[in-house]
């Protein structure tokens, strides 16, 4: 089990620095740099002056290394563009909107999708599970973006019942402000409501026909205790592996719908650092949005054992 | 009792009725995988009316822009911004151009770029995954390497620097679309090729000097186009969207170029006060999406032989 967490920690370590010397150059092989528009109008000697304050004077090389090593030290650097701008800054500002947004998202889209598959596998062709399969697709055929501008036109432009934008701030940040956070969460959740009820759904039949069920109904189990406890812990298998992926995607799942009510959050930063060239900000939250992503999936792994004790930890033991 | 004369001559074992040959014929025509089904696609009633839906849907990307004799670029500024008419079936837009033209000729470019996307994904995907999987070894290693440094990165941040570099137009577009997603495809191919591979008609074509390509193009492909074909239909609707997406962002399609993200970026802009030019793009979007989602469920359960009972 150490053994696998070491190695697991030195892939992430490996696969860090490949993600930040791939954004590095990419960024770097695009035609143009992040200071033109800033130095343009300026007198030749404020230029020079203003690319040697960001280093930008020095070979790619050489700025690669000096970038490396103080990432190493946690320093990402300042925004090219906006000037004073920091990583961590703008993580203090902007992430918590990304977060709490995707959080609202997955428990209101996960919860509800999760109890539809439930229902329409417990009632499997009856009228509720056709409704149930009808309103996945027809959710699932709905993009974010047409979902977003038809909720923000009817309830916030026809009935005027929540604002057309924004985002609680302040004190409110995590918690409160809930009419600015309804429309945005809706637009989200209901992709996650159609994934999960079909992921659900379809692994719980698989489930529903396997000889220890049978078993579990002729001991005279209540229908209530069978779903319980032989039929959802099998079927959370599937659940499982979509579930990490929804975790990390949910914070840079949000361009569009960021976009679409104006919430200040890192998505929306992010497509502007990047049109930008802005390196240390696109570096930053690439590498870290990457690092959340790889220990959500780590974290995965684990709880693979908790759910379902037939998988061992790979490396713990040799076949 | 046992004596009780049963005669048993030889003659009583001769086949009189009919002959082995008769025995051994098959009364039922042999249907191909295929034929099969597609008789158990056209069962379904759900993935039939979506296949007619396409079809009506392609015959209208055709010819929908000429139906109305309005062309999709000229303005008429005296009949700006209006609603559905007998004369605008979808109304105009704030430049009046015609809209009913203009949404047939941006769903045209989509599922253009969706299908060419797709296309691209397919064949690149395959026969990447088909070279890892068939020549194993380093080469599978290092070509592993680089499908994680592609997954690893950002869609977004390999997309926005793409159309940055090549610039807002259709073969950007397409490309940036089709770099990051043929890695899930040559992924699922290795997979089954490594399976394959340790078929014993491949052995035998090994031995007997195919060369890789023809191994891969005659052997490998044909056992996997139900594989692709699956692929095919997630896919198709994922581009639609992502385009859409994209140009509704500026970061895709930019207006003079019309593709249904790029009409519903420009309805979204007049949205308060004629809600009608957000409206129906946005319903195009759908009914296309709907029908290739359909269709993909109705060909999954077709293809897929784990569902035949």
């Amino acid at each position: 089990m150490l053994k696998y967490i070491a190695r697991r920690f030195v892939e992430m370590l490996l696969t860090l620095f490949i993600i930040a010397t791939a954004t590095f150059f990419l960024l770097e092989a695009v035609p143009g740099d992040p200071l033109s528009q800033r130095a343009d109008r300026l007198p030749e000697q404020s230029r020079i002056a203003l690319y040697a304050r960001y280093g930008l004077d020095k070979p790619v090389l050489e700025r690669y290394l000096t970038q490396m090593n103080n990432m190493l030290h946690g320093e990402f650097g300042e925004s090219f563009v906006y000037a004073g701008q920091t990583v961590s800054g703008l993580l203090r500002d902007r992430l918590p909107v990304s977060a709490r947004l995707g959080i609202q998202q997955m428990l209101l889209g996960v919860t509800v999708g999760l109890l539809l598959g439930i229902l329409a596998a417990m009632k499997a062709r009856t009228a509720a599970d056709y409704a149930v399969v009808g309103l996945s697709v027809l959710l699932i055929s709905i993009p974010h973006l047409v979902f977003g501008l038809l909720l923000q036109k009817v309830f916030a432009g026809t009935l005027q019942w929540f604002p057309t934008i924004g985002w609680p701030s302040g004190s409110e940040l995590w918690f409160g402000g809930w009419k600015y956070t309804v429309l945005p969460t809706l637009t989200g959740c209901f992709s996650y409501i159609a994934t999960y009820a079909r992921l659900l759904k379809t692994s719980m039949l698989d489930v529903v026909n396997q000889d220890y069920v049978l078993t579990a109904e002729s001991k005279g189990l209540s229908r209530g205790a069978i779903i319980r406890k032989h039929i959802l812990r099998n079927s959370f298998i599937p659940v499982m592996t979509q579930l990490p992926m929804s975790v990390a995607m949910c914070i840079t799942g949000s361009f569009f719908i960021e976009s679409i009510f104006s919430i200040p959050g890192i998505g929306q930063y992010y497509v502007t650092a990047v049109r930008n060239q802005d390196l240390s900000i696109v570096l930053g939250e690439t590498v870290l949005l990457a690092l959340l992503y790889i220990v959500v999936l780590f974290i995965t792994d684990i709880l693979y054992v908790v759910v379902d004790p037939r998988i061992s930890m790979p490396g713990s033991s040799r076949r | 009792m046992q004596d009780n004369n049963i005669q048993l001559s030889p003659d009583k074992f001769k086949i009189i009725g009919y002959t082995q040959e008769e025995a051994n014929k098959i009364d039922r025509p042999t249907i191909s995988y295929w034929q099969d089904a597609w008789r158990r696609l056209k069962k379904n009633p759900v993935a039939m009316a979506a296949l007619v839906v396409l079809a009506l849907l392609v015959v209208l990307v055709i010819v929908g822009p000429y139906i109305r004799g309005y062309d999709y670029v000229s303005m008429n500024v005296a009949d700006k911004n209006q609603g559905s008419s007998a004369e605008y079936w979808f109304g105009t837009d704030s430049l009046g151009r015609d809209l009913f033209s203009r949404i047939w000729v941006g769903a045209r470019a989509s599922i253009l770029i969706a299908l060419v996307a797709t296309s691209l994904k397919l064949v690149v995907g395959t026969l990447y995954g088909a070279v890892m999987a068939h020549f194993g070894g380093w080469v599978d290693e290092l070509l592993m390497r680089v499908i994680e440094v592609i997954n690893s990165l950002p869609n977004l941040l390999i997309t926005i620097l793409i159309m940055m570099v090549l610039g807002n137009n259709l073969g950007a577009l397409l490309v940036a679309l089709s770099i990051t997603a043929w890695c899930n495809t040559a992924r699922q191919t290795r997979g089954m090729i490594k399976q394959l591979k340790e078929s014993e008609y491949v052995y035998a074509a090994e031995v007997l000097g195919a060369s890789p390509l023809h191994i891969i193009i005659k052997h490998y492909v044909p056992n996997m186009i139900s594989i692709l074909l699956l692929d095919a239909s997630t896919a198709i609707p994922s581009f639609i969207f992502t385009e859409a997406g994209l140009s509704f962002l500026g970061i895709g399609l930019t207006s003079p170029e019309i593709s249904l993200g790029v009409l519903i970026s420009q309805g979204q802009q007049t949205m308060d006060f004629y809600p009608s030019q957000l409206f129906y793009p946005c319903a195009v979007l759908c009914i296309i999406v709907m029908a290739f989602n359909l269709l993909g469920d109705g060909l999954r359960d077709a293809l897929d032989p784990r569902l035949r009972k």
